[in-house]
């Protein structure tokens, strides 16, 4: 069965960028950790303006999203748009085209964000001659993805295939209209937009980067790695069916609420805070069903380590995305605005569900692409607890910090001026913040447990010839 | 907001063309989401959207069985 796989699929370029996405994971995580440090002792900025917080966490983000997240996504949707569709990737050159620009992407954001040379919009740093190859990889990507379905044996297209699909699509409208720009040079350039329209541009691009690249694709992994890893069918189809159209339809509204109390109509803002608490709905159809998917098979979870990454993926993936939509209430907001509690959610979203099923996925394409076991089971299993202790600690000292940030601020005494200076509430941050760099020191000694294990496996599969004896033994027909 | 009726009025003299394409486009996605909804939750299409998620269970079997055209 794994030489007829491996002839009859690409499964180079998936074990490839399998590899990248955890060296990347734990090149991302270890430059968070190190600005997580900064925040805690500035000292740690040695007074060298490359290594400075400014400079720094925009390569934090672009590597633990675009880096490790692409290329995980790149992994999985070129698997598992081929196993179910029944045919190999249309094109191997551009799947390969995909792989090598995809890096080269990568490693020109690593040089040019510690330099400073960046746009200054979040989550979409990278100067416009980097944007424009972006925009070139991803349609390659989405085309041969696309193609793949189009020459598809089976009758159906399968609803994993949808979300990589919905977020392919999406991702290129976004990617494409918030960097239009106007050069002024080679490494300099202006948004063709201004005001408050560039902040609701900005937004619309930001929140939906976390709807579709970070949601929406890695629902398409938890449609296809949970039902495979678990062995039994989605628990509801008809669920996921809508599911996808209520998350398709509704994320595209909620950028309007980062902008609560700014110069953007109120209106708007009270619409994305709507539709907010409105994907509550469809985000907790898909947590209970990829949860109830083990339902009668949970004595699972004990001995099978990577279907443990996936479903409590979901059980973060569904705290984050009720978290959310409150934040996104006026009210709340404005306590939590600008401050730490931001922080906090999102990465519970980031490391609780993006990381962690990402990581369960990885696991499983690995051991199929590589054609044999973990070189550690016990790693897999130590490696869930690093994350999920790493992870409960990072949202919780941020939840504290940030809600005791919005009540400093706003604490108000008798004549009317402010209790605390915005020093004194930094200062009550800093125990916080240590905690904080502990939790991400502890996600990231899980994340570094992960390459060890998968590079051991590796070489594991190196010296038994695996991966040769499946591309070389005769297949029946 | 002193009521509800002053709540939602509209001056629907003031709506421009861009406020039109928003409030249409919105009224067409919240009917078809409707649909989705009657689509997916009709007793009649239960068996033929449920039969869909052994697809992926399926795909072991790389020569035969729907991968292959059924």
């Amino acid at each position: 069965m794994d030489a007829r796989a491996e002839q009859k699929y690409n499964l180079s370029v998936v074990r490839w960028f399998a590899v990248m996405a955890i060296v990347y994971l734990v090149v991302g995580a270890s430059v968070g950790v190190y600005i997580a440090s900064e925040l805690a002792w500035p000292v740690l900025n040695f007074d060298i303006p490359q290594l400075t917080f400014g400079r720094l966490r925009p390569l934090h983000t672009n590597a633990v999203i675009f880096a490790f997240g692409g290329c995980t996504l790149m992994a999985t949707a070129f698997y598992s748009v081929q196993r179910t569709c029944g045919v190999r990737l249309w094109s191997d050159k551009l799947a390969w085209f995909v792989f090598w620009g995809w890096n080269a992407i990568i490693v020109s954001a690593v040089i040019t964000l510690p330099l400073g040379l960046t746009q200054g919009k979040e989550y979409a740093e990278l100067e416009w001659p980097i944007d424009i190859a972006i925009a070139v990889v991803w349609l390659a990507y989405t085309f041969n993805f696309i193609m793949t379905i189009f020459n598809r044996k089976s009758s159906h297209i399968y609803v994993s295939n949808w979300f990589f699909l919905s977020m392919m699509v999406m991702i290129t409208y976004l990617h494409v209209v918030n960097s239009l720009s106007i050069p002024v040079g080679l490494f300099k350039s202006y948004s063709i937009f201004s005001g408050v329209q560039d902040a609701m541009i900005q937004w619309w691009w930001g929140h939906n980067a976390v709807g579709f690249y970070l949601t929406a694709g890695f629902l398409g992994i938890m449609y296809y790695f949970v039902p495979k890893q678990a062995n039994r069918p989605v628990y509801s189809y008809r669920l996921s069916v809508i599911h996808f159209w209520a998350l398709t339809f509704g994320y595209v509204w909620l950028g309007a609420h980062h902008l609560q109390y700014t110069a953007l109509p109120d209106w708007t803002g009270s619409l994305g805070a709507a539709v907010s608490l409105a994907m509550i709905i469809p985000s907790w159809g898909g947590a209970i069903n990829g949860m109830m998917t083990l339902s009668g098979a949970w004595d699972k979870l004990r001995t099978d380590y990577t279907l443990r990454f996936l479903i409590m993926s979901l059980a973060f993936y569904a705290m984050s995305t009720f978290e959310g939509p409150v934040m996104s209430i006026k009210t709340v907001n404005a306590l939590s605005h600008y401050t730490d509690w931001t922080i906090g959610h999102v990465h519970s979203g980031a490391l609780g569900w993006v990381a962690m099923v990402g990581a369960g996925a990885l696991y499983h394409l690995i051991t199929r692409c590589f054609h044999t076991e973990m070189y550690s089971t016990k790693l897999v299993n130590v490696h869930f607890w690093f994350f999920t202790i790493g992870t409960v600690i990072y949202i919780v000292a941020m939840w504290v910090s940030g809600i005791m940030q919005g009540l400093m601020w706003r604490a108000y005494d008798e004549y009317g001026t402010l209790v605390y200076t915005f020093a004194e509430s930094v200062e009550a941050m800093h125990p916080y913040y240590a905690m904080r760099a502990v939790g991400g020191a502890v996600f990231l000694t899980g994340a570094v447990i992960m390459l060890y294990n998968v590079l051991m496996t590796v070489k594991k599969s190196a010296a038994e010839g695996s991966v040769r004896q499946a591309q070389t033994a005769a297949v029946g027909a | 907001m002193s009521s509800l009726k002053e709540y939602f009025s509209t001056d629907w003299a003031a709506m421009t063309a861009t406020d039109w394409v928003g409030t249409i486009l919105t009224v067409v996605i919240f009917i078809l989401m409707v649909i989705a909804y009657v689509y997916a939750y009709r007793p009649g299409n239960k068996a033929k959207l449920e039969e869909r998620k052994y697809l992926v269970d399926d795909d072991e079997r790389l020569d035969s069985g729907d991968k292959n055209g059924g």
